[in-house]
């Protein structure tokens, strides 16, 4: 059965190389890099980021809200798979799953490390303050990653190591302990319904309230907005999604050529284009109530000053409104002609999903606003992450690689019984 | 997808394809609603401060900008007090201008908000209201995750980034540390000097009278400009500065904070400002 998969190569005069070993121990040295910066901010604590008071959330938070995004195809593929049924995406949902279970672990390492007190991380889940949007947050990521390992477990079992590697009937202690896992696996995969309808209810509650941790601050302007917690939904969906297709024609297509039909596969990049399409119909909309309906002086001066610094508007016309109104439109009549154009174009609804949420976190902090009464202006921050917030970074996207990469060279994606 | 010709199966595998899809559709309409109920909920729910409905006192303090002259006794005093490093401070003062250009100096400690963002956003209630509508914090419980900072309009709150200090460089001249060192990795704020507050109230002092009851910056100040007191008690002296202050105003009203923190205009202003005129 592994002997189907086939792995990328490289042609290098008359030679092939198999990329994989070369691939994974770049992902390595990466994680090694990375361990060198998770221990100096564990010894020294938070003095060696660019961080200040001025500006207390800067590049850790930003990819902890994208991995959240990059996570967002796990629950509609879950309802799509568990509840409507639909056996076509049966395979494709695995791997969505898997993508979930990514995003929220690498969202989870990240802000482990951006506590000023890493120790506590477990504060939230006992000592409730429910009024808090992070709160929630933290409580729906904690159940929401259960969930996901839940889902994940059975997917990981399939693995023929787990059926029939002879140590498993060498060492009966190691055989007992499989056949239990096997067990819970199973009752586990029963569950998957409700497991799904968990997923579906924690992760848009939380995906909402990101949006919302940063758009209940009155006090910061630019990010005082009503729209927020339904766009960080549709971003995640659309950028989730369309990382969801452009994996699943890497893992199944190039991969595991037949294991998926072409259609199915056309049909994530359609879904995908659509949501694409509405999230940029939400933005535009919002765009207008903000600048035109209810047009406030400062969030105006709050724009043209990050304006000055930075290309803020630009990078909102061109990469969150023109570029995904395109992709979208290209998704959403997915041919089967072009894979090629397909997975390109679908590099543009991931890159607007984080640029929406790199955007949300920096703007409200680098132009914020003056408490003095009679002549308030607006100030601007700055913030330059160092180089361990640079090596935690490459730490948490490199295990985010090499797990999606195991995962793609190792998992048959199919279940024993099925095979059989 | 177009392809005339199709057999007749393939255009039925179509239409159930194309079912899944509105099935998926509305799915995704309906999960769409349910966030958007969600999230406003959400946003609609926050948390009253108990301090409304419980009697007592109720700390406030007055500063009168036309009596601060910069000195920053108040902020050293602070720092004495608090432990706290030259770069990590409670209060600050800040030289501002009016509108018709005059500067002035503004110092400004935490507001104690009625509705304070920092509290509604904490996610451990680390940082609380105590029955006299101080705004304090629980060092053991905070998790170090700066949502109060970002939250607070008045950049009233510091992460304390480095392990404590041996002794801060204000002590002893400005007095002597009297609050216990904070881990690092927490976010610190001005607490109005409860600790005196509740020392005087249990010997029969009186805040804002007696000094050993009253915060250190007011105690430091030396032109009188900060006055401090019970703001539901007429006869504390906060209450009589109000009453024979021209014009009171509190910072970023706008945002229904209610500060218990008030301020005296300067004489060249006779209105309470407003928002409108930010000036980039």
């Amino acid at each position: 059965m592994l002997s189907n998969i086939h792995c990328p190569t490289v042609r290098i005069g008359k030679r092939s190389i198999i990329v994989f070993p070369y691939w994974i121990s770049l992902l390595i040295i990466g994680i090694l890099f990375g361990l060198v910066g998770a221990f100096t901010v564990l010894r020294d604590g938070l003095q060696v980021t660019g961080l200040s008071n001025a500006i207390p959330w800067g590049l850790w938070i930003s990819i902890d809200l994208s991995a959240i995004a990059m996570g967002g195809s796990a629950f509609v593929f879950g309802v799509i798979v568990y509840i409507l049924r639909i056996k076509r995406f049966e395979v494709i949902g695995k791997l969505a799953v898997l993508l979930g279970f990514l995003g929220y672990s690498t969202a989870g390492m990240v802000l482990l490390f951006d506590l000023g007190q890493p120790l506590r991380f477990w504060h939230p889940v006992v000592f409730w303050q429910p009024h808090s949007l992070l709160w929630e947050v933290t409580m729906c990521v904690v159940l929401y990653l259960s969930v996901l390992m839940a889902e994940v477990l059975p997917i990981v079992l399939e693995h023929p190591v787990f059926h029939m590697h002879p140590w498993l009937t060498r060492f009966s202690i190691l055989g007992g302990l499989v056949k239990f896992v096997h067990k819970v696996s199973h009752w586990l995969h029963s569950a998957s319904p409700i497991l799904a309808v968990a997923g579906l209810t924690l992760s848009l509650l939380h995906q909402a309230s990101l949006g919302a941790t940063y758009s209940v601050l009155a006090g910061r302007g630019i990010w005082f907005n009503q729209s927020a917690p339904v766009q960080f939904v549709f971003s995640a969906m659309s950028g989730g999604i369309a990382l969801l297709f452009l994996s699943s024609v890497f893992v199944f297509r190039v991969m595991r050529p037949g294991q998926v039909s072409d259609e199915a596969l056309l049909d994530v990049a359609r879904i995908a284009g659509g949501i694409t399409l509405l999230l940029t119909y939400l933005r535009v909309w919002d765009w207008a109530v903000t600048n035109y309906y209810s047009f406030n002086r400062t969030i105006a001066l709050q724009t043209e000053m990050l304006d000055t610094i930075s290309p803020y508007t630009l990078t909102f016309w061109l990469g969150q409104a023109l570029l995904p109104i395109i992709a979208g439109s290209i998704l959403l009549a997915a041919k089967k002609v072009n894979f090629r154009l397909l997975m390109v174009v679908s590099f543009f609804p991931i890159i607007a999903a984080i640029l929406t949420r790199w955007n949300y976190n920096f703007a409200g902090l680098i132009a914020s606003i003056s408490y003095d009464p009679f002549t308030p202006n607006i100030i601007l921050n700055s913030y330059t992450p160092t180089w361990v917030e640079f090596s935690v970074a490459t730490l948490v996207l490199s295990y985010w690689l090499l797990m999606f990469s195991l995962a793609a060279r190792y998992l048959p994606f199919q279940s024993m019984k099925e095979h059989h | 997808m177009n392809d005339k010709n199709e057999t007749p199966s393939e255009q039925g595998e179509q239409k159930i394809a194309r079912r899944d899809l509105l099935k998926v559709g509305g799915a995704l309409l309906g999960a769409a609603g349910l966030a958007q109920f969600f999230s406003l909920n959400s946003l609609a729910v926050r948390s009253k401060s108990d301090s409304h409905e419980a009697a007592g006192p109720k700390w406030g303090m007055l500063i009168d900008i036309n009596k601060c002259i910069g000195c920053n006794y108040c902020t050293y005093a602070c720092q004495a007090i608090n432990n706290l490093a030259d770069d990590m401070l409670y209060n600050v003062v800040t030289t501002e201008t009016t509108q018709s250009g005059e500067e002035y100096f503004l110092s400004r400690p935490c507001m104690q908000c009625e509705e304070a963002p920092c509290v509604h956003v904490c996610p451990v209630g680390a940082t609380y209201y105590r029955p006299d509508g101080i705004v304090a914090m629980d060092y053991t419980l905070c998790i170090g995750c700066r949502y109060c900072q970002v939250a607070c309009p008045y950049s009233a709150r510091v992460f304390n980034w480095r392990d404590p200090l041996g002794t801060t460089s204000k002590a002893p001249d400005f007095g002597l540390q009297e609050i216990e060192n904070r881990p690092r990795g927490v976010v610190e704020k001005c607490h109005f000097c409860s600790h005196r507050i509740d020392y005087g109230v249990e010997r029969g002092l009186v805040p804002g009278v007696d000094a050993l009851a009253t915060p250190a910056c007011v105690v430091a100040c030396p032109t009188g400009a900060r006055v401090f007191g019970d703001l539901n008690d007429a006869t504390s002296p906060i209450s009589m500065a109000q009453v024979d202050a021209s014009v009171t105003l509190r910072l970023r009203e706008d945002l229904s904070t209610e500060p218990r923190v008030y301020y005296v205009s300067p004489v060249a202003e006779s209105q309470a400002p407003f928002i409108q005129n930010v000036e980039g």
